[in-house]
Order: C-alpha cells, then structure tokens, then sequence
C-alpha cells in the first residue's frame, strides 16, 4: 500500500467541492432520448428525456414492469442504452468502455429491495468492501466505515455478525455501503419494498439524511402511500416514457392528485 | 524417461559383436580372422575365448542350483569377442557383422542388433506410457483446481457481484482466485513430485542392480530443473485454470 492517497479516476464525481464550477451548475444526470430494447419490436424504454440537479431528491415511480429498475441500470451500467445518451457528470456512460465501469461505480451508491449484503461477513466488512475494493489505508476505512455506520444509526455494530440482523438493520448497512465511498449519486431500487410501512418511513428518512448533507439521491418505488408522505420530485415511468409532477406533493395532497396522477397511469398500463 | 535414454545412450555406445567359430576351425583360419578384424578402424579389441572359457564364465555367471558341468561341449562354442570402438553406430555394426559371416571359420554372428531393436521398441513404448501419464495427471490436475475454483467461486458468487457494484476492477476480484489456484498447483506438483521421489528412494536400490547388470546404466531421479520447472508448470496451471474459471462470473 503505498501512503493515503486514492487514486480516483474522476475526482470531480464524489460530493466533495472538487469539481470546478461550471460542472457543478450543470444537472448531475441527464438522459436524452433513452431507448432500451429487450425485444426488437417493443422497447422498455421509449424517448426517455430526464434531467437531475445535483443535491436533488427524487421518487422514480411506475407500475410494475415500467421499466424503473430498467432506468436505475442504465445509470450503473450493468445495461448499455441501445439509443440516445445518459450524461453523469456530464459523461455519456452509454459509451464508456468495459475498463472504466468499475471508476463510474465508485462515484455511485446503490441500493436494492433484497440488500444485497453478505450474510457471513461483519456489519464492518459489508461497508468496508466499499473501500477496500480502492486499496484504501485500513486505519483510513476504519475510522470511514464508523462514521458511516454512525450516519446510519448502527453506531458500534461493526462487529456484529449481518445474519442476526433485523431486515431494517440490513438495509442500514447496505446504506452505510452505498454511501460510505461518498458517492455523488445515490441510486435506491425500492429499497423499502421488503420492509414494514415505519420501517419503509425510517429509511426513507435515512435517504433524506443523507440527501440533505448534498448527495443527489434517486429513489425508485412503488408504495404510493410513502410518496404522498414526501414533497419530493416525482417522476413517473410508464409505458417506456417519463412524465413527471415537478410541485411538490404538498400541492396534491388532499385532492388526491398523486394517486389520480399514479393510478391513472397503473390503469393504462393495465387495460394496454 | 531420463533413465530409460541413459540406456540407450550406453547401449547404442558399446557396440560389440560376438563371432561364433565352427568347430574345429582351422586355427589358421582364425589367425587370419583376427589380423583382419584388428585391422578394421572401427575394432577397438579382439578377445578369443575358448570354449573352456566359455563354460567357465557361464557357469560363474548363472547361478542356477543344477549342476551344469556335464553339459556337452557343443553348447559353449569358441568365439571371438569384437569390442568396437566408442561411437559406431548400430547401421554400421549390422554391416561389418554381414561381412564377417563370409569368413569360412564363422558360424554364427551376433551382432546384438537385434536386442537394440527390442530395446528400442521398450523404450518407445516407455516413453509413450511415460507422456501418456504425465498428459493423465497434468489433465487431472487442471480438472480438479479448475473444479475447486469454480466451486469456490460459485460460492462467492454473491461476494463477486457486490465488489463489482462497488466498483472493483476485474483484476481485483480475480486476484484471490488466481492466488489460490495458482497455490493449489504449485502443491499438487509438489506432491507429485515428492510420491516420484518416495518411488524412486523405495525401488532405486533393486531397480538399480538389475538394470545396471542389464544395460550398465543407473536410475537417476529428477534434476532440480526439472523439480523446479514441475513446480513452476504447476503454480502456472492453476493459475491459469482459476482465471479461466472466474471469467465467466465477471461480465458485468
Ligand atoms: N434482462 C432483461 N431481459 C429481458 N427483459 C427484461 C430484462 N430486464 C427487464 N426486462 C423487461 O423490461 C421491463 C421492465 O423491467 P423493470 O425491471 O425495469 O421494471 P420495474 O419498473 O423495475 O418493475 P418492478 O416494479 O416490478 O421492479 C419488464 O417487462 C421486464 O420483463
Ligand atoms: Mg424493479
């Protein structure tokens, strides 16, 4: 290991101030014109245009099967965009090559429904993979993998074994995971949908937490009745395209326009 | 192998050719036989050995319990013993000895060309034996630590896709693998190396006398060269093996 320093490939991606200012004012995430075929004939993704301002917080909604989780990949790059372009940061990461994916993912945060952690590894382990994976000092992930716990809500559980986890701690420590390289983006797919509704309530909170210290956060779900609870930016995929509620909630709720807005779109694509 | 070639080596080397005399050859004959054979460039020594001495040496040679001693006297005909000097190879050996049956007093010629064919055909199937084994345990070897790392990696599958979410490079997931196959590799040459060596030390001493009485050479085991490329080949199979067993798991 040679000294402290990380050698990051796009130092301008993470939370930090390094990037200069005209990146900075420019949105986070830009999608232009997204198609994503899994059949020839029918694309899951259909002319999708989207913009995310960096420090956002975002509800990504849609029926299953609209092609949310579809949306999330294509920004990680487990899937290429088969038209048009997704800029993070101002890069076309449709066309970044096999090499720097792994670079694009250390300056995301990714969080899944099923947890995705390591039963047979500590509550540390589980978040230090994170870092570890950078060849990161140990004494330098050490003292990051507490604070993230700490921001978590699992202070001084590094130890603890992740089986005899509750599901609501598990996520936690796939949150600690996500966020723990500081990422830029924070990429949540339904990352309440296994838990009780306060449990779902908690993390969201936890989402928030951490979107309000200026991580840009994109938070993919169905459970309406969490989404009437925030005044958040909705977009809405259906049918392969976007359509979005820019005005907060607060505006809809009472007059039930959410759910109109939502159920509307879960009619269509259930009578299609 | 390396012992079988020694043999070959000293037997292609000592060439040597027994001429049998007819009974009551016209020692003249024989005299004149000898001046000839001595003159040959490639003769290095001519011995006449009597049939007296025949007996003699054969009964001192076979240690058989029956008494011997009244076998008749055909059995151990007069000859000539033709030492041939160092490097004359077998072709030339198979046409001095179909010369030397012209001469009136030969019966018989022995020119052992026929024992370097058998020889020969031993050693080409000992060499075949030996590659077809050394191929059955390179196959073996590359089969159980491919399986072993594709187990191990099966295992860890869960472990591999988060280290790939959280942005780690190829090479970083492989490492461990190819880490280990290459141990694995390296310890199952060893391992065969040392049950060659346990062989070699428990057979060495009776294999030795007997081939050493046959052929005159000695069973010698394995260079440290050799050793060393063995363990060598082996850390680079299972390395190897294991990269190839991770690839799979690591499309994106
Ligand atoms: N790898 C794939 N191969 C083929 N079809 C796929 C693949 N991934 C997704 N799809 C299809 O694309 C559509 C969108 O899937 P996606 O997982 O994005 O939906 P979703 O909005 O996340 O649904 P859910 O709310 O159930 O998670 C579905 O019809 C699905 O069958
Ligand atoms: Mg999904």
């Amino acid at each position: 290991m040679q000294g402290t320093k990380v050698v990051r490939p796009f130092p301008f991606f993470r939370a930090g101030a390094r990037a200069s200012q005209p990146q900075l004012s420019k949105p986070i995430l830009v999608l232009e014109d997204v198609y994503k075929f899994f059949r020839p004939d029918q694309p899951t993704l259909r002319g999708v245009d989207l913009s995310v301002e960096r420090g956002e917080f975002a509800f990504i909604t849609g029926p299953s099967g609209a092609g949310k989780s579809t949306l999330l990949k294509l920004i990680y790059r487990e899937l290429r965009v088969d038209e048009g372009r997704v800029l993070f940061c101002g890069r076309d990461i449709g066309r970044l090559t096999d090499k720097s994916i792994p670079f694009l993912r250390r300056n995301l945060g990714v969080v899944f429904q099923d947890f995705r952690i390591i039963d047979h590894w500590t509550v540390f382990e589980n978040v230090a993979v994170a870092l570890e994976i950078v060849s990161m000092p140990q004494r330098l992930i050490r003292s990051r993998v507490a604070e993230a716990l700490e921001r978590v809500g699992l202070a001084g559980r590094g130890p603890e074994q992740t089986s005899n986890l509750s599901g609501g701690e598990k996520q936690r420590v796939a949150v600690a995971r996500a966020i723990v390289p500081e990422p830029a983006l924070i990429l949540a797919d339904e990352p309440t949908g296994n838990l009780d509704p306060h449990l779902a309530i908690d993390i969201l909170t936890l989402f928030e937490e951490i979107n309000s210290t200026g991580t840009t956060v994109l938070f993919a779900t169905h459970d309406r009745s969490l989404i009437s609870k925030r005044d958040h930016r909705l977009i809405s995929i259906d049918d392969g395209r976007v359509s979005e509620a820019q005005q907060g909630l607060k505006h809809w709720q009472g007059s039930s326009g959410i759910h109109t807005l939502v159920s509307s779109a879960w009619g269509r694509r259930c009578s299609a | 192998m390396t012992n079988l070639d020694a043999a070959a080596t000293r037997w292609g080397q000592s060439g040597r050719i027994t001429l049998f005399l007819r009974d009551g050859a016209d020692p003249q004959d024989i005299a004149q036989l000898r001046v000839v054979l001595e003159g040959l460039a490639d003769v290095s020594e001519v011995t006449h050995v009597t049939p007296a001495q025949a007996r003699e040496s054969f009964l001192e040679e076979a240690d058989v319990g029956a008494d011997l001693s009244k076998l008749p006297s055909e059995v151990f005909p007069a000859s000539l013993e033709v030492a041939l000097v160092q490097g004359v190879t077998r072709e030339r050996s198979e046409s001095i000895a179909m010369r030397l049956t012209q001469f009136r007093a030969v019966s018989d010629v022995e020119s052992y060309g026929r024992w370097f064919q058998k020889l020969d055909h031993l050693l080409w199937g000992a060499r075949m034996l030996a590659g077809g084994l050394a191929l059955l345990v390179m196959f073996c070897v590359v089969a159980v630590i491919g399986n072993t790392i594709r187990l191990a990696v099966a295992r860890r599958r869960q472990e591999i896709e988060v280290m790939k979410l959280c942005g780690a490079t190829n090479g970083f997931v492989r490492g461990p693998f190819v880490l280990e196959g290459m141990f694995q590799g390296f310890a199952s040459a060893l391992l065969a190396v040392l049950s060659l060596l346990v062989g070699y030390l428990v057979l060495h001493d009776s294999v030795d006398s007997t081939l050493a009485a046959l052929t005159g050479s000695k069973v010698v085991f394995l260079g440290a060269w050799t050793v060393v490329a063995l363990l060598v080949g082996g850390a680079v199979i299972g390395a190897i093996g294991s990269a190839v067993s991770v690839r799979r798991y690591l499309a994106v």
